[in-house]
């Protein structure tokens, strides 16, 4: 397995704040989620990441190349989309992502043609000929992305890129994201607070506290199915159907209208099919039960 | 075929409205805001959806008594909210915008903002100190807003919007930049109002969320009410599009072709690599009905059952027709 | 025939070296800087000077070849010393030089204009509009972005001084068809290029310090011209109490008690030669013209052109007593003009470091 970053005790202070506290992590390629709360030092990581910053100790590579004496390489293989509203002044769609190649190197022509090409990726057609400063936040966020695959990087590090969409917006970006990353080869680097979007583009998640690295690992292998509890959901009432069960030897935790059960050992959930189809019940919802994102993320928060 | 779908669907007729749109428009010179909206809204949370454009803030600008309706009436708590600076007592309005004075610290503003809704200087000071802790925000609350992330701006106005124990909280984008610790927290506070019986009108973009607080929404697309109801039952009168209920079955494809042989199925789809199938039918309670003794049949032990477009997301893009 | 992917394509060019990165940002400027039409406006009118200037050079040299095409406008020429007309020749050095002179003069303050006019947005809009995390987030070194920002006022100031002096000086070459010219006037046409540069590099980069300062263009403008302006009109009453101070000081010196008002007026010519004497001893002292901004750039433009020098073989021209009052009425200040230069520098240092601390890199705590 190919290592996208690796970090080796990484420490990093803005005077008495230490933002990074000496951070080891290695990243195997692929779509990654960054999560962590506010302070945790996922913006210092990514900054580090890209050279931006000088650390107070430790060393870095990403993609091979060293963070301390290859910043400009490093630079040139990796896309970044920043959280906050950035624009270049006083140009179109167009003239922005080109210019944003000629930044990285390439020359006018190539930059040119290729802008056009990624602005009809990602979903900007006439619109690329209008002043940057009259495009709403949904173009924006494209353009942003955009301008960060002009020059065809190896990693595209994506902070919080459904900021202020709609959700018909937010599909399209994360539809991109993922098949830039799944069809196309390009690594992600996706730090987002929103769990549902990272579940549906990553495979891979870091969780970072306090500067230190919580938890990592493949988002399947963190969600462990918990044995013998299903998530049930009926047509009508479920009480007396919560009492019928627990009366053969279930465990029930009611909430809502969802009804928690515990299958006693050996059963599996044909145990709740007889139930119903004795007490003409529908079950409209059978899943076993398994943690959702944000209870993992929880779950890491908690660990001392 | 509209008027059908929005009916108000959610608890007992006798059940006064806490909002209430009769007949709204409101333009600004030829531009549209809200046409011709009639809505009613009861306690507990309702999530107010709708893509960009749709009315939404103008919606609550005109709920909250900002702006002057062009046509029609809204009332609040059974009192026109135009010009009645008294009802605002009740009224809480978390804006999406942020708009502090930089230099106070949290403590201030939220104490400030207790005694602008007139209480006592102690009230004020007890009431400030409990709803800056509810929202986690105690100690952080010296600090300048200046020096404040993202997260702690959304807290404190919050904070701001609660302190003086209103009846009627209208919240927009309430959770933007919050960091999934305070998101939960937030919502927490957001369902227990809702539970207390306040009525919360929380407007959001990000349908994860609503859906995990509420599954009672309001839809809104140019200016005009789509749907408003139990995001299910809304499902249920959407006809255009059959419902998927997916199978998960180690026998997947015998599953199947049993299932074929029912009249109102519709379609089914294989999907090998989960060995499951996703049903088609447009009388999902008649296929739900069947469904146990389809499972206790030979060999066919049917391991999961799901409906995927019962949710909000599914149900916001067959409204709005992305 | 195959169905070609509309999706996603790889891009596997040659990517440009880091020394060349700063000209796409100069590029970039000098695009968006022209979108202006004021901009437009001001280097259309910018160009008269220059063609006073061309003029100038072309009428002295068919005046050295005493070609007939002159004869129409000898008249006009009268105010010139009949000396001068009679051996255009031997006048040729000072006229070219003090034609160079007084066009740089004015194209100065034109420059001023027109740094007013794509200074102050170059730095703080980018802070505006928060371009700063796009652009160095890119492999590009705070110097390339520099050296761009600058490259952009170089770039616009080129067109107006540099350009102009060059066509100007091939013109005056092709009308006086005198290949001697060269040999005589070289250093002209070298020490207007020189100065072009010097006054894009230090005005440019002091205009890029100021725009670092706020993010509101506004602001940076009037600043801008409060520096030029305010700078200049400081000197000048400076000045003007200098000189009272002076003329005071020549009525002491003949005994006389200084009158309250009307100084010189009331001066007799006796004690009016007096007084010009020592103006012109302390014109080689006077600090004061450092202050103003403009004032520091003339003085290396005259000590690069030698204009002084050409001055002061044209006072020659006339009778001994007329002489200091030719020279105070033309020629500039004469103190060394190494004071002036080091103005220039503690400006430059200054600039440099204003902008090393304003622009970091995104080094800072969010």
């Amino acid at each position: 397995m190919q290592t996208l970053f690796q970090l080796d005790d990484i420490t990093k202070s803005y005077g008495a704040v230490t933002a990074l506290n000496q951070l080891t992590l290695t990243v195997p390629i692929g779509a990654v989620g960054l999560l962590g709360p506010n302070g945790s030092g996922k913006t210092t990581m990514i900054r580090t990441l890209l050279g931006l910053i000088p650390v107070n100790q430790g060393t870095g590579q990403v993609l091979g190349l060293d963070i301390a004496t290859e910043q400009l390489e490093i630079r040139r293989r990796i896309g970044f989309a920043p959280e906050e509203e950035c624009l270049f002044p006083q140009v179109d769609g167009v003239g922005f992502v080109t210019y944003a190649g000629e930044l990285v190197g390439m020359s006018h022509k190539d930059a040119l043609q290729r802008s056009h090409e990624v602005l009809d990726y990602v979903g900007l057609g006439e619109a690329r000929y209008r002043k940057v400063e009259s495009y709403s936040t949904g173009m924006k966020q494209r353009l942003k992305l955009a301008s960060a695959i002009v020059h065809d990087p190896k990693l595209l590090i994506l902070d919080e890129p459904t900021n202020g969409m709609d959700p018909a917006g937010r599909d399209d970006i994360l539809e991109l994201a993922r098949d830039l990353s799944h069809n196309k080869g390009m690594s992600l680097l996706f730090s987002s607070h929103l769990l549902p979007d990272v579940e549906a583009v990553c495979e891979h998640i870091v969780v970072l506290g306090a500067g230190k690295l919580l938890t990592q690992g493949r988002i399947e292998e963190l969600k462990q199915a918990h044995g013998q509890w299903y998530d049930v959901r009926l047509k009508a009432d479920p009480s007396m159907f919560a009492d019928r069960l627990r009366s053969l030897g279930c465990t029930i935790d009611l909430r809502d209208d969802v009804l928690r059960v515990k299958l006693p050992e050996n059963e599996s959930q044909q145990m709740i099919w007889k139930l119903a189809a004795q007490q003409r019940e529908q079950i409209r919802y059978l899943r076993p039960q398994r943690s959702t994102l944000e209870e993992v993320f929880l779950h890491a928060l908690e660990k001392p | 075929m509209r008027p059908a779908l929005s009916g108000e669907v959610s608890g007992s007729a006798e059940v006064k409205p806490i909002v209430s749109f009769h007949e709204v428009s409101k333009w600004y010179g030829n531009v549209i805001g809200i046409n011709k909206l009639s809505l009613d809204i009861p306690a507990g949370v309702t999530g107010l959806l709708g893509p960009n454009g749709a009315g939404k803030s103008t919606l609550l600008q005109l709920a909250t008594g900002q702006l002057y309706a062009s046509q029609g009436a809204v009332r609040v708590l059974d009192q026109p909210v135009w010009n009645n600076p008294g009802l605002n007592h009740r009224i809480g309005l978390c804006p999406e915008q942020d708009a502090f004075y930089e230099w106070m610290s949290g403590w201030d503003f939220v104490l400030t903002s207790a005694r602008l809704s007139g209480m006592p200087r102690r009230i004020a000071r007890d009431a400030a100190a409990r709803t800056i802790e509810s929202v986690g925000m105690t100690r952080h609350m010296k600090r300048a807003i200046r020096g404040y992330s993202k997260g702690m701006r959304q807290r404190t106005k919050m904070a701001q919007s609660l302190v003086h124990d209103p009846q009627v909280l209208f919240l927009d984008e309430p959770l933007t930049g919050t960091d999934p610790v305070a998101r939960r927290d937030l919502m927490d506070i957001i369902q227990r109002l809702g539970g207390e019986g306040k009525s919360v009108l929380v407007s959001s973009h990000v349908l994860h969320e609503v859906q995990s607080l509420t599954p009672h929404i309001v839809l809104l697309n140019h200016g005009r009410l789509v749907a408003q109801g139990h995001v299910r039952q809304i499902r249920d009168l959407i006809d255009k599009y059959p419902h998927h209920i997916v199978l998960v079955c180690d026998e997947y494809r015998k599953l199947a072709s049993r299932v074929l042989s029912w009249d109102d199925v519709e379609g089914v789809r294989v999907l090998a690599n989960q060995s499951s199938v996703v049903v088609e039918t447009r009388s999902p309670d008649a296929f739900y009905g069947r469904l146990p003794a389809l499972a206790l049949e030979n060999g066919l032990s049917i391991k999961e059952v799901w409906s995927d477009d019962d949710n909000l997301e599914a149900v916001f893009k067959y409204l709005v027709n992305k | 025939m195959p169905i070609f992917d509309q999706g996603y394509q790889h891009w596997n060019g040659e990517m440009r070296g880091l020394t060349w990165r700063w000209l796409a940002i100069t590029q970039h400027g000098v695009r968006a800087g022209l979108q202006n039409r004021y901009v437009r406006m001001l280097l259309l009118a910018a160009w008269s000077p220059a063609l006073a200037l061309a003029a100038m050079l072309s009428i002295w040299g068919l005046l050295e070849r005493k070609s007939d095409l002159i004869k129409p406008i000898i008249q006009s020429l009268a105010f010139l010393s009949r000396q001068m007309i009679a051996s255009p020749k031997d006048y040729r050095l000072q006229v070219w030089t003090l034609s160079y002179d007084y066009f740089l003069l004015i194209e100065l303050r034109l420059s001023m204009l027109l740094i007013l006019l794509i200074g102050p947005n170059l730095i703080s809009q980018d802070v505006r509009l928060n371009a700063l995390p796009l652009y160095f987030s890119r492999p590009l070194r705070r110097l390339d972005y520099f050296l761009g920002k600058l490259g952009i006022i170089t770039t616009f100031l080129a067109m107006v001084i540099v350009a102009p002096c060059i066509i100007a000086y091939v013109l005056g070459l092709l009308c006086s068809l005198d290949i001697t010219i060269v040999r005589d006037t070289w250093r002209l046409l070298v020490s207007s290029v020189a100065y072009g540069l010097i006054v894009s590099i230090s005005a440019g980069l002091l205009v890029l310090a100021l725009s670092s300062l706020s993010r509101n263009s506004r602001y940076i403008a009037l600043f801008w011209l409060g520096i030029w302006i305010v700078s200049g009109l400081t000197a000048a009453s400076l000045e003007e109490a200098y000189s009272k101070q002076i003329a005071r000081e020549s009525y002491r010196a003949a005994e006389m008690e200084p009158p309250q008002h009307h100084l010189i007026r009331l001066m007799g010519s006796s004690q009016v030669n007096d007084f010009e004497q020592r103006m012109l001893e302390a014109q080689a002292h006077d600090w004061r013209p450092l202050i103003s901004y403009i004032d520091n750039l003339s003085r290396l433009r005259q000590a690069l052109l030698g204009s002084n020098q050409a001055w002061e073989s044209l006072a020659k021209l006339h009778p001994i007593p007329d002489r200091s009052r030719f020279l105070l009425m033309f020629r500039g200040p004469s103190y060394p003009w190494y004071w002036s230069a080091f103005v220039l520098l503690g400006l430059f240092g200054l600039s440099a470091c204003v902008l090393h601390f304003q622009v970091k890199s995104l080094d800072r705590l969010k």
